[in-house]
């Protein structure tokens, strides 16, 4: 197991060897000169290129690529192009409120969307089922941006209960976190009835009733166990998706995280924030990735015997 | 299954706890003035940077030599007087006993230190490149010698861009300045939460008497209709730059207040000189003929700009009224079509960015072109593409604007039309006209105003007869302000003080 772990996290390398150096080229053979876009519309041409000077732009590819990876191993991601600021301190100062949504979003999807994906499998083509499956669809379908300007329009203008944006306290996390939650509950409860659906038709939940063993201890011991597999796997990519910032619900709420940042560095070319934003949003991707696939084995030993 | 849930809901709860923690209790008392805008500060280091959101904040924080009032017009600030010995010499007298917000004391040595600075720095040189160097006399006594006699010099130092800073404040800051700014405004910093809001609060040693609002948070709300419900919902107090589309929302609202004011900015289409057929002045007119720009007002700003007669506005020291603008006659514009030999018109690109308003400009253009048979296509091209695109000469047309920040014909002429600054520097239209090069580095190196007014006029008069331009609107800008603000006054550069601003209740 340990060592499964560490060949996990040794792949890391290559994989954020391979974002950097994709980014790196992205940002640098996209038009517009970030020296030109710093200095503004009525910069002088010699202080553009003194400024191009100073930022190492003048370099050959290989080279200005060469010299970030160096740094970077040092723990030196430079500062900002736009704000001057050190890229870390930067990410370090957004990304909290970017965790901080996701896992709410999450927990609030995992609520939902398991209990009522078991409920609809249990009760298939019931009422219950019918509804639940066309709210999912509802929920996969409504774009965030407008349930977010919904949601401001109800509780913050019409009833004045909840802010409409900005973070300060915890009436500020409801509204975005129920706007990311309910994309990512959807997406589980289908996950889930299918999952269920699949599980409860085999040979050994027929066995279990046989043996006169309570529905309640079939559903939840014998076929839940099984069926949440699946589940985890999506659980974990929507948690993956949430952390790499809704850049949307983030927009609409004003909320300062990690995905409004990388957006606003891109139009800006500001290539040090997307680069350090985009391994390090890598970085948790992959870690939340090695997490689910740890998860596995504790559902089901068939997998934990297989980590080598 | 019970255990998981026990599990997760105990998650909950602690997140919700954790969440509660850092959350801050509002105040029953009004005392905070919460102020929204449409993107975050960059920097709070003037030599830095020089785009609006930063400077909107650095307004409170920092104080120039000389100010402007509502109007433009010059008036004093750190320095009490100033007086002229010769053509290229300034001698600035500075108040006495003007603390910075670390409390050291305002010297002459501060403003020297501030000038090199913005001399050194690429962002803002073009302000000052004017002056040669600065000598300190005494303590508060200060001389700015220009290379050549330089008109516009007390308009150049009243921009945010030559706030005054503290040496002692920059030199221990270091590369961090920008976030622990120090300043002799009427508020001084107290935090910065990235991407979220700037927070204030009143200096109470201020020069002018301290603040009567005495704390000021500046958030970012990027999107126009969010800063309008934050508004209304009263989280807000002030919400710059109302979108279009919005206005009537506030206007309507009895608790809202709708400010607007002709600003210091213009809209104009421009023609690349060096290429046919824009390189035939009677293409040029024809085009200028052909757009109406009242429907342009009209329908894309809902009202909300002034049909240009001139590059530069009406609050720009230079502006000449009688400069004639362009009548919608497309008529005419046919017949100088045809004279200029293009009697079917002929194919052209128009270049934009993606600023959804220059977008709809174009939409609108294409249309009143394609009248007198001129087949336009709209490019919306990415932002850092079409500066670089535009400095080089690539483009046919293109829409842009300029901000004519100083207040003073200088800043908003000289860019745009001097030959020498042709290119990325302002001129994109690649305009050169010997005369009015002669004309403009005259009227810059002239200390004597009526002498300026004179030249500029000219100036105006036989670019809006060339064209190389064609200037559209002096757009308005606004804010909403709820009705318990008082003493709110948009200033014409868009770096609205909050000094002066007070809850009614306060009165």
């Amino acid at each position: 197991m340990h060592k499964y772990i560490f060949k996990r996290i040794l792949l890391l390398i290559p994989v954020l060897l391979g974002v950097s150096f994709l980014v790196f080229s992205i940002m640098s053979f996209t038009p517009g000169d970030p020296a030109q876009l710093i200095l503004g519309e009525s910069a002088p041409k010699a202080a553009i290129e003194g400024l191009r000077e100073e930022m190492g732009l003048n370099d050959p590819f290989l080279v200005q690529y060469g010299k970030f990876i160096l740094n970077a191993v040092q723990g030196d991601f430079g500062r900002s192009y736009t704000s001057g600021r050190e890229v870390f301190g930067e990410i370090f100062q957004r990304f909290p409120n970017t965790l901080i949504l996701a896992i709410i979003g999450v927990v609030i999807a995992i609520l939902i969307g398991i209990p009522v994906g078991i409920i609809s499998a249990t009760k298939q083509y019931s009422i219950i089922d019918s509804t639940s499956m066309i709210a999912a669809l509802l929920g996969v379908a409504m774009p965030n941006f407008w349930l977010g300007l919904m949601l401001i329009l109800f509780f913050s203008v019409g009833l004045g209960w909840l802010p409409s944006g900005g973070f300060g306290g915890w009436k500020s996390l409801i509204l975005p976190s129920i706007t990311l939650g309910t994309g990512a509950a959807a997406i589980i409860t289908r996950m889930t009835r299918s999952s269920m659906l699949e599980v409860i038709r085999q040979d050994y939940i027929r066995t279990a009733r046989a043996k006169g063993v309570s529905e309640k201890k079939v559903i939840n011991r014998h076929a839940l166990k099984n069926a949440l597999i699946p589940v985890i796997t999506v659980v974990g990519l929507q948690f993956g998706y949430l952390l790499g910032g809704a850049v949307l619900t983030e927009t609409v709420y004003s909320w300062p995280g990690v995905g409004r940042m990388m957006v606003e560095a891109i139009r800006s070319k500001d290539t040090p924030i997307v680069l350090a934003a985009v391994l390090f949003l890598a970085t948790t991707f992959s870690i939340v990735n090695l997490f689910v696939d740890i998860l596995y084995g504790f559902v089901d030993p068939r997998v934990k015997s297989q980590y080598k | 299954m019970k255990k998981v849930l026990l599990m997760i809901s105990s998650l909950v709860v602690l997140l919700t706890l954790t969440a509660c923690g850092g959350g801050e209790k509002e105040s029953k008392i009004k005392d905070t003035l919460v102020v929204a805008q449409g993107a975050d500060a960059k920097s709070l280091d003037p030599h830095a940077t020089n785009d609006q959101p930063s400077s909107r904040v650095s307004a409170q924080i920092y104080n120039g030599l000389v100010s402007t009032d509502g109007d433009m017009n010059i008036v004093p600030a750190l320095a009490e007087s100033w007086d002229q010995p010769n053509s290229t010499t300034t001698i600035f007298h500075l108040r006495k006993g003007i603390k910075f917000h670390n409390g050291e004391e305002l010297k002459a040595s501060d403003v020297k230190f501030t000038i090199e600075g913005m001399l050194a720095s690429p962002t803002i040189h073009h302000i000052i490149e004017a002056v040669d160097k600065v000598e300190v006399i005494d303590d508060y006594t200060v001389k700015i010698i220009t290379k050549e006699p330089f008109g516009p010099l007390l308009h150049h130092l009243a921009h945010t861009a030559s706030s005054i800073l503290n040496e002692k404040a920059v030199t221990e800051s270091g590369d961090d300045y920008g976030q622990n700014p120090v300043g002799t405004g009427p508020y001084a910093f107290v935090k910065w939460e990235s991407g979220d809001k700037i927070v204030l609060k009143a200096n109470e040693d201020y020069y002018l008497g301290a603040p009567k609002v005495k704390n000021v948070i500046f958030r970012n709300i990027t999107e126009g209709t969010n800063r309008t419900i934050s508004l209304e919902t009263g989280e807000v107090d002030i919400a710059y730059d109302i979108e279009p589309i919005d206005k009537n929302q506030v206007k309507d609202n009895e608790n809202l207040n709708l400010e607007e004011e002709e600003s210091l900015s213009m809209a104009y289409i421009g023609f690349n000189f060096e290429k046919a057929p824009f390189d035939n002045k009677l293409v040029r007119q024809a085009i200028g003929h052909a757009i109406d720009v009242d429907i342009i007002i009209d329908v894309v700003l809902d009202g909300a700009g002034s049909k240009a007669n001139s590059p530069i506005g009406p609050k720009v020291f230079g502006h000449n009224k009688n400069t004639k603008s362009y009548k919608y006659d497309p008529e005419l514009a046919k017949k100088l079509l045809a004279e200029a030999g293009y009697p079917n018109g002929f194919k052209t690109v128009i270049w934009t960015n993606d600023n959804p308003v220059r977008l709809q400009i174009a939409t609108i253009v294409q249309d009143q072109l394609k009248q007198i048979g001129i087949d336009m296509a709209v490019e919306p091209v990415e932002w850092g593409a079409y500066l670089d695109g535009t400095a080089r000469g690539d483009h046919e047309m293109f829409i842009l604007g300029w901000v004519t920040t100083t207040g003073d014909a200088d800043y908003g002429l000289n860019a745009l039309f001097n030959s020498a600054n042709i290119g990325g520097a302002g001129n994109r239209s690649f305009y050169a006209n010997k005369d009015v090069d002669k004309w403009l580095d005259k009227a810059k190196s002239s200390t004597d105003p009526k002498e300026r007014l004179a030249l500029y006029a000219k100036i105006q008069n036989q670019i809006m007869e060339d064209l190389p331009v064609n200037p559209l609107y002096y757009q308005t800008m606004n804010a909403g302000i709820n009705k318990d603000i008082k003493g709110f006054k948009l200033n014409p550069a868009g770096h609205h003080k909050i000094y002066g601003v007070y809850f009614d209740q306060q009165k």
